[in-house]
């Protein structure tokens, strides 16, 4: 039934013996036949002893409710009054069409008889297929989607505590509960095993998220010395953008800032911007709106 | 097709102050926001204060004095109330009130940890209902309007445009001819929001938006009258073809 000492299974897969759930940070699930819980049972769910758990989280029910709109959002406020009037208005183009992104091109099938059912060709060029980019109007102007936090802190490889140093960081800055990322495989040279706690990530959004954002904008970045702004190759042209910070860097948040005997060891992060717009100049045009600045004179090194 | 050229081309701007407080909520709205707010609270992890302040310190035993306590737990007791569940000096049943203990403040302490004083949202300009300060109706968007001489109407101040001009410098340039070179000014784009078509002698007036960062208007004809005015009071003091026409490219 569980063979997993067989040449066919994957590596890495670990599972607990009794659910279908991957063990904790563990990639992959058996793929020796027979393959067992191909949809995952949350056995928890099943069981009449939680019924809490049966509620979604959106549910006042669920011990997992957390409420929302809790206070009056003054940047969603301002997104809302000045923002999205004018971002409509700086996007706007005469007679604009929808720019059709690279796709996956079809076969002629006239030419020969082998062409029908074969897979699509590959876009033409060296780039794979783009999605495509369309005209701005009242209801697709950009917004922030959600903005994500990802401390990888390479030294828990030794010391497996400085993760859970990080997850309280990022929980003492935004205020929510961050989850924890492991290594996903063994990278020897690296000394990196898998399973092995990381660090710690968040995804914001809403209240949380804006709130993040103003104090960034405000008061972290204003106090780093020659900080120039967000680099304008940060891109995934998507219209998601991303920032760093270093470990110096996050000691100016205020919740690090107060008490600065408690953070002897700060850890930089990652912070990558979710924007809904479809290219990275509308989502610099949107980030810009809250305040966050660009380099835009980038020849110009600090000495 | 054939289209008649204009007679003339007129550039307007629609200068704009950004609100600068919230806009105010409505009764429904505060309620509701409250309800969320409480239920927050309720639902609050328990204030971890064996992490802030460490054992045996003085800013711990000030802390601690500062807190309410809770009713403990005894045996043979009866709760009217229910039996209490203490975790951390906590109620679990209700919300944990955190009380930060005071110091007496100073008259002139200008540390950064002094407490926060917040500056009314009603100014002194809405005090006295001067239309032409910048600082007024703090929770509203301001629109620029002026009227040139006794006889002329109350609109968005709009110039001439010569030939081979690029409508957004005319109307820039214009308001500070008119206006002074005390302002500092961002066009918003290049493009028109909105094209106002005279029927009678077929002119044009492409409106211009821009905002208004700091500086302040201060008219060089005495003719000229100007007035800061939110999207509501607008409606007022302009005709009404104008206001139907412009109304749905003003903000709150």
């Amino acid at each position: 039934m569980f063979r997993n000492g067989s040449a066919t299974t994957f590596n890495t897969s670990k599972r607990g013996f009794f659910t279908s759930t991957i063990l904790r940070g563990k990639p992959g699930c058996a793929l020796v036949p027979p393959v067992h819980h191909l949809v995952k049972i949350d056995k928890s769910k099943l069981s009449p002893r939680f019924p809490g758990l049966k509620y979604d989280k959106d549910d006042i029910r669920s011990p997992a409710y957390h409420p929302k709109n809790t206070h009056q959002d003054r940047v969603q406020e301002h997104y809302l009054n000045t923002l999205q009037s004018d971002m409509m208005l700086m996007n706007y183009s005469h007679e604009a069409k929808t720019e059709k992104g690279l796709k996956k091109r079809t076969w002629d099938v006239s030419k020969s008889p082998y062409h029908v059912n074969r897979p699509l060709r590959r876009p033409q060029g060296p780039e794979g297929q783009r999605p495509d980019v369309h005209p701005i109007i009242w209801n697709n102007i950009p917004s922030i989607d959600n903005v994500i936090l990802n401390c990888y802190v390479a030294e828990s490889r030794d010391n497996e505590l400085l993760a859970v140093s990080a997850l309280l960081q990022l929980q003492q800055i935004t205020g929510c509960k961050p989850s924890i990322i492991y290594s996903k495989s063994n990278v020897p040279n690296w000394k990196i095993r898998s399973g092995r706690q990381m660090g710690a990530k968040i995804k914001l959004t809403g209240l949380p998220m804006h709130q993040f954002l103003s104090t960034l904008s405000e008061i972290v970045l204003p106090r780093i010395r020659k900080y120039r702004g967000i680099k304008l190759s940060s891109g995934d042209s998507l219209g998601n953008i991303s920032l760093g910070l270093t470990a110096a860097d996050v000691k100016f948040f205020p919740e690090i800032d107060a008490n600065q005997d408690l953070w002897p060891k700060t850890f930089g992060f990652h912070i990558t911007i979710n924007t809904t717009a479809e290219t990275d100049d509308r989502a610099r045009t949107l980030i810009s709106g809250f305040q966050l600045p660009f380099d835009l004179e980038p020849s110009k090194k600090e000495a | 097709m054939t289209t008649k050229a204009p007679s003339t081309i007129r550039a307007a701007l629609v200068l704009a102050r950004t609100p600068i407080v919230v806009p105010k909520l409505t009764k429904f709205e505060s309620q509701y926001i409250k309800y969320k707010s409480e239920l927050e609270r309720r639902l609050m992890w328990t204030f971890p204060a064996y992490y802030y302040f460490k054992k045996g310190t003085m800013s711990e035993y000030k802390f601690q004095s500062a807190q309410k306590k809770p009713i403990s737990k005894q045996p043979g007791v009866w709760y009217p109330e229910g039996i209490p569940d203490i975790k951390h000096c906590r109620e679990r049943s209700t919300k944990q009130e955190v009380i930060i203990p005071k110091e007496t403040p100073k008259s002139d302490d200008t540390s950064v940890s002094r407490p926060v004083v917040k500056n009314p949202a009603v100014t002194r300009a809405d005090e006295s209902n001067d239309l032409t300060s910048l600082e007024r109706q703090l929770r509203n968007t301001l629109y620029l309007l002026v009227k040139s001489g006794s006889k002329g109407e109350w609109k968005f101040p709009s110039f001439d445009v010569g030939s081979n001009q690029p409508l957004h410098e005319v109307a820039e340039s214009g308001i500070r001819e008119i206006g002074g070179n005390k302002l500092n000014t961002w066009t918003v784009s290049r493009k028109p929001v909105k094209v106002l078509n005279d029927g009678k002698d077929g002119s044009l007036e492409f409106l211009i938006k821009s905002r208004i960062f700091s500086g302040e208007f201060v008219p060089k004809n005495k003719d000229t009258e100007f007035k800061w005015l939110t999207k509501e009071e607008i409606k007022d003091f302009v005709n009404k073809d104008y206001y139907d026409n412009t109304e749905y490219l003003l903000d709150k």
